[in-house]
């Protein structure tokens, strides 16, 4: 014979099973002995809890004052809270949405105006016809015959005199001329940009 | 700079009443939970305080009570948890009745201390499913509701609770 589960008996005794499976648990505890005992025990189970649900004599007048005074005392301690931390007003709060709100659309604007507009393009080129070169003592820009020449102080003081001059190139049409002065130790860095 | 809000009169007078009707009711309720008058009371305390500082859910009185109820069922389950399930015995117990002789008194209270050792072995929700289906007499729709959880997890709450309990008194039998 298959027995019902402790479960299902331990339901079965307090009636807390639906119809169906209350019937099926009744005609199996009707002829078998040791189920009806484990019913029995957890009936008797539950006339135990019963009785002791019952609170402990007390003096409930003196109990019940002192829970109201106390609950009063909560509640104004609750609203000396409130008071003292105020939620922000409704007003505010919507401000502050709309304040939101109208920045994010001023942001998605912005983005929209500068996507579509046509900045000006600087030139990056330099015009052919200009050459910037580096010559001994400096550095050197010729256009159209005409040259202008960017020479360190101490190589123009001093014809012919060499110095000692690092020079760099950049790919966006500029050049550097790093001079140092072997009696001072002084560095110059001059940069020509053509444009 | 901010001023308190002082409540007004019908509204102190509204939670008087509120709290007189429902009081008892809600201290029985938490004790059943967990067996200490102190921690009952201090619970009930809280429970009120709670449900009061809600004013909008008062307004329907059925409701509020049954709502209160929850309250107060949840603040002794958060209780137990807390508190790893541990129940003080009651110190100042007197006997039940003047007619009461000594004997039966202290048979009492050894049954007394018998159920609420085999408590302990309950988790808080199985106690308290427990005790408001058998000691509240509470149908289990109700215990369900209270707890906040489905029918079918009261039913394997109360079950649970019924079988540890039934091997524990079947182990301390004499």
């Amino acid at each position: 014979m298959t027995h019902p589960s402790q479960s299902i008996l331990a339901l079965y005794a307090g009636k807390e099973l639906g119809w169906l499976a209350a019937r099926r648990a009744e005609r199996h505890v009707a002829r078998c002995s040791q189920c009806r005992q484990v019913v029995e025990a957890f009936a008797a189970l539950h006339d135990d809890l019963v009785g002791f649900g019952d609170v402990p004599p007390l003096s409930w007048s003196r109990l019940a004052a002192e829970m109201k005074a106390n609950i009063r005392l909560g509640l104004a301690a609750g609203e000396c809270v409130r008071s003292e931390s105020p939620a922000p007003l409704a007003w505010i709060s919507g401000m502050r949405a709309a304040m939101a709100g109208a920045a994010m659309v001023v942001l998605l604007a912005a983005g929209l105006v500068l996507e579509r507009s046509t900045l000006p393009v600087p030139p990056v080129a330099a015009d052919e016809s200009m050459v910037l070169r580096a010559t001994a003592n400096g550095v050197e820009l010729n256009q159209g015959g005409q040259s202008l020449s960017l020479l360190h102080m101490r190589a123009a003081q001093r014809p012919g005199g060499q110095l000692d001059v690092t020079y760099s190139a950049g790919a966006q049409g500029s050049m550097r001329a790093r001079y140092v002065d072997s009696d001072t130790g002084n560095v110059t860095i001059n940069n020509v940009y053509v444009q | 700079m901010s001023e308190a809000v002082e409540p007004s009169q019908e509204l102190l007078e509204r939670q008087e009443r509120f709290v007189s009707e429902h009081l008892r009711r809600i201290f029985v309720q938490i004790y059943r939970i967990v067996r200490n008058v102190a921690d009952a009371q201090d619970l009930t305390q809280e429970a009120f305080i709670k449900a009061l500082q809600r004013q909008d859910q008062l307004k329907d009185e059925q409701k509020a009570a049954h709502w209160l109820s929850r309250i107060a069922t949840n603040t002794a389950i958060d209780f137990l948890r807390r508190n790893g399930r541990v129940s003080m015995c009651e110190i100042e117990q007197a006997p039940e009745s003047h007619d009461e002789s000594p004997e039966d008194s202290l048979l009492r209270s050894e049954q007394r201390a018998f159920l609420e050792d085999g408590l302990r072995l309950l988790t808080a929700r199985e106690r308290a499913a427990l005790m408001l289906r058998d000691v509240e007499g509470l149908p289990a729709e109700e215990v369900a509701r209270r707890l906040d959880c489905s029918k079918a997890t009261v039913r394997s709450h109360i079950a649970n609770a019924r079988i540890k309990f039934r091997r524990y008194m079947e182990k301390r039998k004499p």
